[in-house]
């Protein structure tokens, strides 16, 4: 082979390598990038005079004086509005009906509009699902729900294609009381809604208010931690046990390899089987709990990452200088004491970082929880309930509020907000496992 | 040593039966779901300390758990099967039924679908593959993509009972979905889609067809002239005894709390009584 050709090789092959360390990085940010960006939102975002209230009087939270005073400002603000509606509804009585027959449709669309906007009118009967008691308790929602207002959102079918068509509803009712509703509305938004920059940090910890609608998280993390560490408690020992078994004590043969391969199919399975696994053993045979729970979801999730914790395990051990154990045994050390105060210490950064590893991974699961620990909508788990209460995850739950939810396009911040946690929890964790590994490692130089 | 064991196994034992008497597990259908959670939270508050944990894993899947104690009410938006309720009286298990709402089963199409409605014998046509094209309905030279939920899924059996015949089978080109919300985000994004959910996930993104003329919603199945009409229930081992978590639990769905509750949802609530009401 020519000098040229090889060197064309080489470039081709390092080129290749770049380019595929390029799209890895690109699909990261395009596919982290957003989750960052819009879950950044459940934390940090334009609240308006609803959230404050809702905030008030779900959470206790707030100045309540200076709240009263901003209300009483809104309120009058929103007094035109209402003011409108009502002139209108007794316009509507003396209209002919025809006129009436034009406008009341729209009437109602614009009125329901206006509730979902601003909240249900003062004096009514009050609704009974908290999600219908405030108006937009968000700017960027407030902005969009403002336009259901403002338009009608009809579908032209003359094309061969219905086209969406957004008519201004002011027009209609040019000439009536209502028509003073669209100005305001469109020009004194702000003065409606008073968004103000909010810090909303206890979304990590605040139950959730009607199925997500308000409040926050907080049963959702502390199911997946205790999920996660109820999985590593279990998993750890077994694991080091039996990668010590492989590893000191286990002789080639027959059984040695049969178990190996036992090992390694586990870390194949699909985590969906786990899933079924847990609950037709752990639950329906074994009876570890009355139904789904903690516990149950720990011990399935243990099996799931078992495989990774021995692999990683049995590396560390296995990557011991030779050397130490020898010293260690002429030294007049058991077998025993050697494996316990020599080769476990020394292996102990790698270990450590397979157990951080599994634990991002039992977190981020979801399959093997939908029938053994996760439910949609549950309090938030005490310790002292954990062998016989489910508990809400962060991944089922967001794969629930994605797809299952009633109102899905309503909660999208939650679900972005969720999705950021989950991920910052995971990298907390694999950053937590680098750190570990180099401070341990360090030590054990030193 | 020993005595403190006993000690402590009795208090341990005692904290369970506390817990278990204000503790309630739910388990099934997504068309239930939003009733449920509701019902769960509206409980939880007014009751400080009690726990109602409320799963989504479709109508079977309720229906398993029941038969399997792992639930205290299972919710479905059928009846419970033949097979099924065998299966529990071999495990003694004695089913009770409770209505706790109506509900409409929508057909639903992306908004810029010319079709403004079918007949039942047209959307049998559809699901069982006989139509394939929106012009053979009355719409536009586009091919119909059906959309289905799976076969765990309550919604999926009361469709099959209330639009196909008895050997008709779903065409095999049909995506199964897992759940209400998913045939919706399914069916808004897919603009030869057709699909069927609960009255409560209709939302202005999907369009619901009139079904022999008439529209799907709360007053039309209230006076039973919308064809695709059907109960949604859970079922509970036992009748619960009166006074019990699960009794005041069930017992919301009839009170004007709880009807409210399941109107601003969606869905349609019992009608009761005026002698029945407390």
């Amino acid at each position: 082979m020519t000098m040229w050709k090889r060197k064309l090789l080489d470039r081709l092959f390092s080129g290749s390598a770049y380019g595929a360390i390029a799209v890895m990085a690109f699909f990261l940010v395009i596919v982290i990038g957003p989750i960052f960006l819009k879950g950044i939102g459940a934390y940090l975002f334009e609240g308006t005079i609803d959230y404050r209230r809702m905030m008030l009087n779900q959470f206790n939270r707030g100045d309540e004086q200076a709240l009263d005073v901003e209300w009483a400002e809104v309120k009058q603000e929103r007094k035109i509005i209402y003011d409108a509606l009502f002139a209108f509804e007794k316009e509507l009585d003396n209209m002919s009906s025809s006129r009436r027959r034009e406008l009341k449709p729209a009437f109602k669309q614009t009125k329901e509009a206006v509730a979902i906007l601003l909240g249900p009118e003062p004096g009514t009967p009050l609704p009974a699902l908290p999600r219908r008691l405030y108006g937009q308790t968000r700017w960027e929602r407030a902005e969009l729900k403002a336009k259901d207002v403002l338009f009608e959102e009809s579908w032209d079918y003359s094309g061969a294609q219905g086209k969406k068509v957004m008519t201004p509803r002011a027009p209609l009712f040019k000439g009536t009381a209502l028509e003073p509703l669209f100005s305001k509305i469109e020009k004194d938004l702000e003065s409606l809604m008073r968004p103000e920059r909010t810090f909303y940090p206890q979304f990590l910890t605040d139950k959730s208010i009607d199925a997500h609608f308000f409040g926050g998280i907080g049963p959702e993390v502390m199911g997946t931690i205790y999920l996660a560490l109820g999985a590593m408690l279990i998993a750890v020992p077994l694991g080091v046990i039996a990668a010590i078994y492989f590893q000191e004590y286990a002789k080639e043969g027959f059984v040695f390899s049969l178990l190996r391969s036992c090992v390694n199919t586990l870390a194949g399975v699909p985590s969906v089987v786990f899933g079924l696994f847990g609950l037709a053993f752990f639950i329906n045979t074994l009876r570890v709990s009355p139904g789904k729970s903690v516990v149950a979801g720990a011990l399935t999730l243990a099996l799931l990452v078992l495989p990774t914790v021995i692999r990683a395990a049995e590396e560390a051990i296995a990557s011991v200088p030779r050397t130490y154990k020898e010293a260690a045994l002429s030294l007049g050390a058991g077998k025993w004491r050697t494996i316990l105060t020599v080769i476990l210490p020394a292996a102990l950064p790698g270990i450590l970082t397979g157990i951080v590893i599994s634990m991002g991974r039992a977190a981020g699961e979801t399959a093997p929880i939908i029938f053994t620990a996760a439910v949609s909508v549950g309090p938030m788990v005490l310790p002292s309930e954990i062998f016989t209460t489910s508990t809400p995850a962060l991944s089922w739950n967001l794969y629930n509020i994605c797809t299952e939810h009633e109102a899905v396009d309503e909660i999208r911040h939650v679900q972005y907000g969720m999705a950021l946690t989950l991920v910052m929890i995971v990298l907390a964790l694999n950053t937590l496992a680098i750190v570990l590994r180099a401070k341990v490692s360090r030590k054990l130089k030193g | 040593m020993k005595n403190m064991m006993l000690l402590a196994a009795s208090v341990m034992t005692g904290c369970l039966c506390v817990q278990a008497q204000d503790k309630l597990t739910l388990d099934g259908s997504t068309t239930v779901g939003p009733i449920a959670k509701a019902f769960a939270e509206y409980h939880m508050r007014q009751n400080p300390g009690t726990t109602i944990t409320v799963s989504e894993s479709g109508s079977g899947n309720g229906a398993k758990a029941l038969l399997n104690g792992t639930c205290d009410i299972a919710t479905l938006s059928r009846d419970l099967k033949e097979t099924e309720r065998k299966a529990m009286k071999e495990k003694g298990i004695t089913p009770v039924q409770h209505v706790v709402a109506f509900d409409a089963l929508p057909l639903m199409v992306h908004p810029s679908n010319k079709v403004k409605g079918l007949t039942v014998a047209q959307v049998r046509d559809i699901f069982t593959g006989k139509i394939k094209n929106w012009k053979d309905v009355g719409g536009s030279d586009l091919a119909i993509v059906l959309v289905s939920r799976d076969t765990n899924s309550g919604t999926y059996e009361s469709f099959k009972d209330l639009v196909l015949a008895k050997d008709d089978r779903i065409s095999e080109g049909a995506e199964y979905v897992g759940s209400n919300g998913a045939i919706r985000q399914r069916v808004q994004v897919t603009k030869g889609a057709i699909g069927y959910a609960g009255l409560g996930f209709v939302d202005r993104s999907v369009k619901a067809l009139e079904i022999n003329g008439i529209v799907p919603c709360v007053e039309t199945v209230r006076s039973k002239t919308y064809p695709l009409a059907r109960p949604l229930f859970m079922f509970t081992n036992g009748e619960p005894k009166a006074e019990s978590l699960s009794a005041r639990f069930l017992g919301l769905a009839l009170t004007d709390k709880g009807q409210e509750i399941i109107e601003e949802i969606g869905f349609i609530p019992v009608e009761v009584k005026k002698t029945e009401k407390k």
